[in-house]
């Protein structure tokens, strides 16, 4: 065969062979969720295929969902956040105060719209807020991310448990109400909200210079820098994201809670990570989609709501959380070391085998 | 800390007192700590409080060897505190289904039995295909707590076999001071030994230099003629011991048995260890520092428990000095330290530096 032409027909096919790797994850989560769903279906199917179990599962997922979004884009980066979970406590509280200090539980029709909207972007500045904080001590300071947010972590939580003097903050009107738990339809309002969140985020992050060097300095910090990118403005923005994901994320626990309190939602920061990893997010920088997170998530709630439906234990689906992430992750490792090899081969075709390129 | 930095003439003395990790900057803000508290308070300077913060930081040491171990190796466990319970739950649930008695000492063996056991699977899965630790932990956090929530028991024991119960108030000095006896229990002796045990095994070992070796380039540790992976599995497998003896040790001072103890400590574990100058980065850290790590927290709580700061702010608090800490030692050593995860650049530096360490 020529030479030039095995090239080009050689790159081809590596070029299929990345696509295939880059979706493969989806596909093995879309083949995941739709094995789940039917064997709860099988199962129970009058209660697991109804309405109400999709209804349930919709007004759940939307929470951890904006969660592990904000998981996801630290990781991407290279670094980690652990404070989403305290930062969206504490955006929820700020959404229970402004509606409290302004006595707002009666209110209905314009003067309620009015204290909404002031309560949503306040409780999303001080996502923002927090983040920053959070970039602040990544980029500037210049601490491991996991320390920052570990320290950043235990002092939201700890400002949280101060305000709250540790009691759940009620108060919050009708029309507020109906964002965690209203539907549209039959869709619930939150997962619309998160949809959006999805859509907007997905954009930033592959249609962007900004999401491009996101993951430029995920995946090579000391290239990025030689490249012009300047890293702390980046991991700034990052760290700032990441809080207004997780403000979002309290905003809807506040709405679904009908309160506000400094404990809630503590089982969600490993779950949040666990499904930013699930996702196909690597931990380690430099690749995550909002895609594989918002599936990981809907795989995960497919599951607990089948748990749900068998009347399983919620330690039992700890366990099944927990069998599920160490499951994708061997089987990507094995998959990685099967393909490490084949390269391997490829790149040196005289030591092994000849290439079949038709493969 | 500043006198270190500014003072040249005495510059290498300082040095060597300010210690490899940082652990003289550590000890000199603890005895400033203590000094400031005792002068505020003088109750603080009392045997009642020293014993009192010995005996709340004694699991916590056990444990934070553990994760010190880990940590210096680059990785992060956080299924420590759940084995701890596990298998300290388990053992109590056994030795109460037995008929015949059974003394501390088996119990104890039991318990860090099967800690070893739950530090295999992970050491297993880390060690067969060389993932990171953190995910692999998190895991089978899930798989232990679920298990041991669904099979062994969800239920709190109230009444511990008899040679816990009797274990539990086995004291080692009985103190009487000014009508009230203060009493510091028998823990304090294995708890000695152990960090005695863990800093020969990490200096005196190869075993523990391969751990530096590990954490410092992974890749050089595997051509110097290290088996990685049978370190890491001895390595997770000696993490569950610990953390076994750990939760047995927190279950007999506690006299109950509560499977759903632990949940979310693993980071406060970690951020002691690591305020006592164990890199996240790899390959350094030492006894002496986490000690101290642990220590400093359990004072600092102590502190604002005696100060009268009401107990709401007690989390903030912590949290504030954490970052301050933290934030100290980032500036203190700037130069070695870079924004975001750039462990190829970072990881060689340090390496220099605890082979020195050894040596000393």
């Amino acid at each position: 065969m020529n030479r030039t032409l095995d090239a080009r027909f050689g790159s081809g096919v590596a070029r299929g062979v990345a696509w295939v790797q880059r979706e493969r994850g989806i596909a093995r989560l879309i083949a995941l969720s739709a094995a789940v769903v039917l064997i709860f279906s099988l199962l129970r199917p009058e209660y697991y295929l109804s309405m109400t179990n999709f209804q349930t599962i919709g007004l759940a997922l939307p929470e951890i969902g904006l969660l592990s979004l904000a998981a996801m884009i630290s990781f991407i980066s290279g670094g980690i956040d652990l404070s989403v979970v305290s930062t969206g406590v504490l955006s929820s509280l700020t959404v229970a105060y402004v509606f409290r200090g302004l006595g707002a539980e009666e209110m209905t029709g314009g003067s309620a719209a009015g204290v909404m909207l002031l309560a949503l972007v306040a409780a999303v500045l001080m996502g923002a807020l927090a983040g920053a904080f959070n970039g602040f001590l990544v980029s500037v300071v210049g601490i491991t991310p996991i320390l920052a947010t570990l320290g950043t972590m235990t002092l939201y939580n700890g400002l949280a448990i101060v305000v709250t003097q540790g009691e759940a903050i009620y108060g919050m009107p009708d029309v507020f109400l109906e964002l965690g738990n209203g539907t549209v339809g039959s869709i619930p309002i939150s997962l619309i909200v998160l949809l959006v969140v999805g859509v907007v985020l997905a954009v930033v992050v592959n249609r962007t210079a900004l999401g491009t060097r996101i993951r430029l300095v995920g995946a090579n910090p000391t290239a990025s820098r030689f490249s012009g990118i300047n890293n702390r403005h980046v991991l700034m923005l990052t760290y700032m994201t990441s809080g207004v994901l997780a403000g979002v994320a309290g905003i809807l626990m506040a709405s679904r809670a009908a309160s506000a309190s400094a404990d809630y939602g503590s089982s969600y920061l490993l779950l949040a990570i666990t499904i930013a990893i699930l996702g196909g997010t690597n931990p380690n920088g430099g690749f995550g989609t909002v895609f594989g997170v918002m599936l990981a998530t809907l795989t995960l709630q497919l599951v607990s709501s089948g748990f749900n439906i068998m009347r399983l234990t919620a330690f039992e689906y700890t366990i099944a959380q927990g069998v599920v992430l160490i499951a994708v992750i061997v089987a990507d490792a094995a998959g990685d070391r099967r393909r490490s090899r084949k390269a391997a081969v490829k790149a040196a075709p005289h030591v092994a085998a000849p290439v079949v390129p038709a493969s | 800390m500043n006198n270190t930095a500014k003072s040249t003439g005495l510059t290498s003395m300082l040095t060597r007192l300010r210690g490899t990790n940082n652990e003289g900057i550590l000890a000199g803000t603890l005895i400033v700590l203590v000094l400031a508290m005792g002068l505020v308070n003088p109750d603080f300077w009392s045997v009642a409080t020293a014993f009192g913060i010995a005996r709340s930081s004694m699991v916590d040491i056990v444990f934070a060897l553990g994760v010190l171990m880990v940590i210096i190796t680059r990785q992060i466990d956080v299924s420590f505190p759940v084995v701890g319970i596990f298998a300290a739950y388990s053992t109590v649930v056994l030795v109460d289904s037995m008929d015949t008695a059974f003394g501390a000492i088996p119990t104890f063996l039991v318990a860090g039995g099967i800690g070893t056991v739950l530090g295999l699977v992970n050491g297993a899965i880390i060690a067969r295909l060389q993932l990171p630790a953190l995910i692999i932990t998190l895991g089978t956090v899930g798989i232990f707590r679920g298990g041991l929530l669904t099979y062994v028991g969800s239920k709190y024991i109230g009444n511990l076999p008899d040679a816990l119960n009797d274990l539990s108030r086995t004291d080692l000095f009985v103190v009487t001071q000014g009508g009230s006896t203060t009493r510091l229990h028998v823990f304090i002796v294995p708890v000695v030994l152990l960090c005695i045990a863990v800093s020969l095994f990490l200096n005196r070992t190869i075993w523990g230099r391969g751990l530096y070796a590990i954490g410092g380039d992974i890749e050089s540790a595997r051509r110097a003629g290290l088996s990685v992976p049978r370190i890491q599995l001895t390595l997770y497998a000696s993490v569950g011991l610990l953390a076994g003896i750990a939760g047995m040790m927190y279950v007999t001072l506690a006299r109950t048995a509560n499977p759903h103890e632990f949940a979310g400590t693993e980071l406060d574990i970690i951020a002691a260890v690591v305020l006592g100058g164990a890199s996240i980065l790899g390959g350094r850290g030492s006894v002496v520092g986490t000690v101290l790590g642990v220590v400093l927290i359990a004072v600092i709580r102590n502190s604002l428990l005696l100060m009268g700061v009401p107990s709401t702010w007690q989390r903030a608090a912590v949290g504030i000095l954490l970052i301050l800490g933290i934030t100290a030692q980032m500036l203190g050593s700037r130069r070695r330290a870079r924004p975001g995860r750039e462990p190829d650049v970072d990881a060689a530096a340090p390496t220099s530096d605890t082979t020195s360490e050894v040596t000393r």
